[in-house]
């Protein structure tokens, strides 16, 4: 496709609280970086969530996510399936494809 | 190495909370990982309410009534309604569960918990965590830049206190952290399945190193968690002490043999002799709805419900003033301000508010003399905009700066003789008789001490303003302004207004920051008050606020000031920018403000251990210069509730200093963003703080530092009791008690709200964390609509008239 390389997409949608031991995770499986969207809204299986606080950044959502190839994408995707028993947040996961992968190697 | 094993360690530390170190204390609930649960269901974290010996002492002494009791029978079990007949008499079924509390003689969970003892396991790792976070560079442990488990793996093979096998074993352990760690796992035995539950165990033993490690990988990044357990697990695998796998043992029970004694000894007391297998029954029926387990979850219950139908009681209904006061007063919601602003308005001058101490404006600030910079903002928040301190004259600034610099480093010097192995003794012998002077003068002069320091610091202050500008743009400035005006209801302006910040003043104390402003993590809020005030004052922000409906008169003008909580004084800050119309003004507030503060002082007194009422205020205000004194004020002890509303239902009340302010006008903020701020940042910090002390004071040894008077401090990180063991956290015995008693009454915080109900609904039902605080029962929300309304507690099915103690026959 257009010379583009195929990725594997990872985002998660965790508490700030929870957020450093996903972030973590995700530098441990070797991926080259990750964005954070902090103050995320929406509403989920625990109920509605507002969004951004003006003085409170510590009890919002943040959404983490993070391109990596797919050979280090499924240690990854085990290991926050697994923190995800002990604290709530969701995780999604889809290929992608990124123009220059040596960014994301 | 398998990342699943870090998701063990993350999982294992779900519950443990971080906390920060001495320099910027912050309150926090240490069981806060289990807000998201019933506070009930925490027990196995530790004691959660008072043993029943105290709250029977409260019963008999009036503390608790009957008919608080029964109101918290209701809500326990909702299901207790009607009568029951035993013999002749006949009373409501939640009233027979309130009478059988005073009966009852089941054990309780407060003997069940017992704090972990140290084992040698224990005092090695904790030898070695300290060793290696000491922040003394004089001390500073080889091969710390390689990380703790490197560090250690290369050091603790010569330490010649442990066997020779245990040094061999050490030698053996894989090089890095991770894989150190997964291999003394299996080497132990530990099965994987095991794992994360055996790791959670080994955090508990250790609490206080294992929250701060937490802070500590999070804010500085040169030791986590994973590091630690490696360490700890290598140590055991050293040692050959594999992890003991305990299990609480279950208790011999007899539920149904239970119900029947219980119901039995009930029965008999209402009807004596005459009592029927019939009354037995009825009985038991009612008991079978409030089991024993509840029983001091009720206690405590029906202690808070007593205090918070007290308070609700006490407010009043009256109207502000119609036209603004002169001088108006922002100061912090804390308690303590409770008692300056009480004190301050019997001026008729004077009008007051409540809000945050860091007034809306989070920062970075770095003096022009200091040394690095704090963070002044709440801990919720990370610091973004950074604020410098600018003084007007730069070439004595400069002077003054580079003096400092040469006194440190002869500090440093001495610092370095005194600490030495080899020069400690001879550094005694020379310059020891100029410290003993000083030390004599501490002990028995501290006031003339501080006299001679103020006079010194008096002569040499420099004036110097905020840059506020560079931190901030205009719009930020803007929306900050309009945040904080319509957060606390402030629609009309006196001629003055001053924003007090607020700090305490203390010798030789480690936990001074946690007398300080919370909002300003743990710092003095002069730096917030005077960048507050520098943004009110600017024409540019005061334009787009007229913009945006609010407007500021121009002859109205913001300056800072500081509370000092231990001598009570007000001083205003930066009031060489005052213009000379309003100097009579600041004239006229220094001197209410000193009146005020005298008489504060000594109501103050009548709670302060070693102090009195009789006593001179230059004398009371002494404690703070004196270097022996472990009761300089009493922080935020007794704080037990929140109230968010106009200053018209609390002015004019002696709230004692146990409430937290915070003013809001449902009006000045439609759409209710305001109190979604309040709500979720100020209430939020107030809980914590509410936490810290209410847990400090149920298990002082587990959750609070102990007594301060054997402390051993590690840099600014923590302290020790004694010179070894655990980092202790929480606050010290001194914040919470004297002797064996309890100065600090331990009540979920009761937040109090007059503001339309669907709007606070609305706002608890889209946060989580207010749903689980509030549906969780770690803290309550009572509320009005308007000052005519009933108030209404708020469940999570909903809100309900707030069960006030009014049970005929049940006020004994």
């Amino acid at each position: 496709m257009n010379n583009l390389t195929k990725m594997t997409r990872i985002e998660i949608v965790v508490s700030a609280r929870e957020a450093p031991a996903i972030r973590d995770l995700i530098t441990s499986a070797g991926a080259t970086g990750y964005t954070a969207v902090s103050g995320v809204s929406g509403i989920g299986h625990h109920g509605q969530h507002s969004g951004a606080l003006l003085f409170n950044e510590y009890d919002t959502l943040t959404m983490l996510i993070t391109v990596l190839p797919p050979d280090k994408a499924g240690d990854l995707i085990d290991a926050v399936r697994e923190m995800l028993h002990s604290s709530s947040g969701v995780m999604f996961v889809a290929d992608t494809y990124v123009s220059r992968p040596e960014y994301f190697r | 190495m398998s990342l699943l094993l870090r998701v063990a360690v993350a999982s294992a530390a779900h519950d443990i909370v971080p906390s920060w170190p001495l320099d910027s204390f912050i309150a926090v609930n240490p069981l806060a990982g289990s807000e998201s649960r019933p506070f009930e269901s925490a027990q196995s974290l530790g004691p959660l309410t008072r043993d029943r010996a105290a709250y029977m002492t409260d019963r008999k002494a009036g503390r608790i009534l009957l008919a608080d009791l029964e109101a918290a029978v209701r809500l326990r079990s909702p299901e207790l309604t009607g009568t029951v007949t035993v013999g002749d008499t006949i009373l409501p079924a939640a009233r027979l569960a309130a009478l059988e509390l005073e009966l009852d003689q089941s054990p309780d969970t407060g003997a069940i918990f017992s704090t972990p003892a140290m084992t040698r396991l224990d005092e090695i790792t904790s030898r070695w965590v300290a060793a290696y976070l000491t922040p003394d560079p004089l001390w500073r442990m080889p091969h710390r830049d390689r990380g703790f488990y490197a560090a250690w793996r290369t050091l603790a093979r010569h330490d010649s206190s442990l066997p020779l096998r245990a040094r061999r074993r050490i030698r053996g352990l894989p090089g890095d952290a991770d894989a150190g760690l997964a291999w003394a796992l299996v080497q132990l035995g530990v099965a994987a399945g095991d794992t994360q539950r055996v790791m959670a165990l080994e955090l508990h033993q250790l609490p206080g190193w294992a929250s701060h490690i937490k802070w500590r990988a999070e804010k500085v990044g040169d030791i986590d968690l994973t590091s630690f357990l490696a360490v700890r697990f290598g140590i055991r695998h050293a040692l050959q002490l594999p992890p003991e796998h305990t299990g609480s043992i279950p208790r011999q029970h007899d539920p149904a043999a239970e119900l029947r004694g219980r119901a039995e000894a009930l029965a008999s007391l209402l009807a004596g002799d005459n009592v029927t297998p019939d009354d037995t029954a009825s009985v038991a029926r009612v008991l079978a709805a409030h089991p024993t387990r509840d029983h001091l979850f009720t206690w405590q219950r029906a202690y808070e419900l007593n205090y918070r139908s007290r308070l609700l009681a006490s407010l009043a209904t009256g109207n502000a003033p119609a036209q603004p006061p002169e001088i108006q007063v922002v100061m912090c919601i804390d308690p303590r301000s409770e008692g300056a602003r009480r004190h301050l308005e019997t001026a008729p001058a004077i009008e007051t508010f409540g809000f945050a101490g860091f007034f809306g404006v989070p920062i970075r600030f770095v003096r022009h003399s200091g040394r690095g910079a704090i963070n002044s903002l709440p801990a919720l928040l990370a610091p973004r905009h950074t604020v410098t301190e600018a003084p007007r004259d730069h070439a004595t600034a400069t002077r003054r700066v580079t003096a400092a610099r040469r006194r440190d480093a002869v500090d440093r010097a001495l610092h370095a003789g005194e600490s030495g192995t080899t020069t400690s003794f001879a550094f005694a012998e020379t310059a020891g008789w100029f410290y003993g002077l000083t030390s004599v003068l501490r002990t028995f002069a501290p006031g003339l001490l501080a006299r001679i320091r103020e006079e010194r610091l008096a002569g040499r202050a420099l004036e110097s303003s905020v840059t506020v500008s560079d931190a901030f743009t205009l719009e930020e400035r803007a929306v900050l302004a309009e945040a904080s005006l319509r957060m606390m209801g402030m629609a009309r302006f006196g001629r003055l207004v001053v924003l007090a910040g607020h700090g305490s003043d203390s010798r030789n104390n480690l936990y001074q920051s946690s007398l300080d402003c919370g909002a300003c993590g743990g710092n003095p809020g002069a730096a917030n008050a005077r960048a507050a005030a520098v943004i009110f004052n600017d024409p540019s922000v005061r334009d787009l606020l007229e913009a945006r409906g609010i407007s500021i008169p121009n002859d109205t003008v913001f300056v800072a000031a500081e509370h000092n909580t231990v001598t009570d004084a007000i001083t205003l800050l930066d009031s060489h920018s005052l213009p000379a119309s309003h100097r009579w003004l600041a004239d006229e507030f220094t001197l209410q403000q000193a009146t005020a503060a005298d008489r504060l002082v000594r109501e103050r007194a009548r709670d302060l251990p070693g102090a009195s009422p009789r006593h001179s205020v230059t004398r009371l205000r002494r404690r703070a210069h004196d270097w022996a004194e472990v009761y300089p004020e009493l922080g935020l002890a007794g704080n037990a509730a929140m109230i968010i509303g106009p200053r018209s239902l609390t002015r004019g009340v002696d709230l004692s200093r146990r409430v937290f302010l915070h003013s809001y006008q449902p009006g000045f903020d439609p759409d209710g963003t305001g109190l979604e701020t309040i709500l979720t940042a100020p209430v939020v910090v107030a809980q914590w703080i509410n936490h810290q002390y209410y847990f400090s004071s149920i298990s002082p040894d587990l959750h609070g530092a102990g007594t301060k008077t054997v402390h051993n401090a590690i840099g600014t990180i923590g302290v020790l009791t004694g010179q070894g063991g655990d980092l202790r956290r929480g606050l010290p015995w001194q914040s919470v008690g004297v002797g064996d008693s309890l100065l600090h009454e331990p009540l979920r915080l009761a937040v109090i709200v007059q503001a339309p109900l669907e709007t606070i609904g609305q706002i608890i039902s889209r946060n989580q964390v207010l749903r689980d605080l509030f549906d969780n029962e770690w803290i309550t929300i009572t509320a009005r609509d308007h000052p005519t309304d009933p108030w209404k507690h708020y469940t999570r099915y909903g809100w309900h008239t707030a069960p006030l103690p009014s049970a005929e026959g049940a006020q004994q």
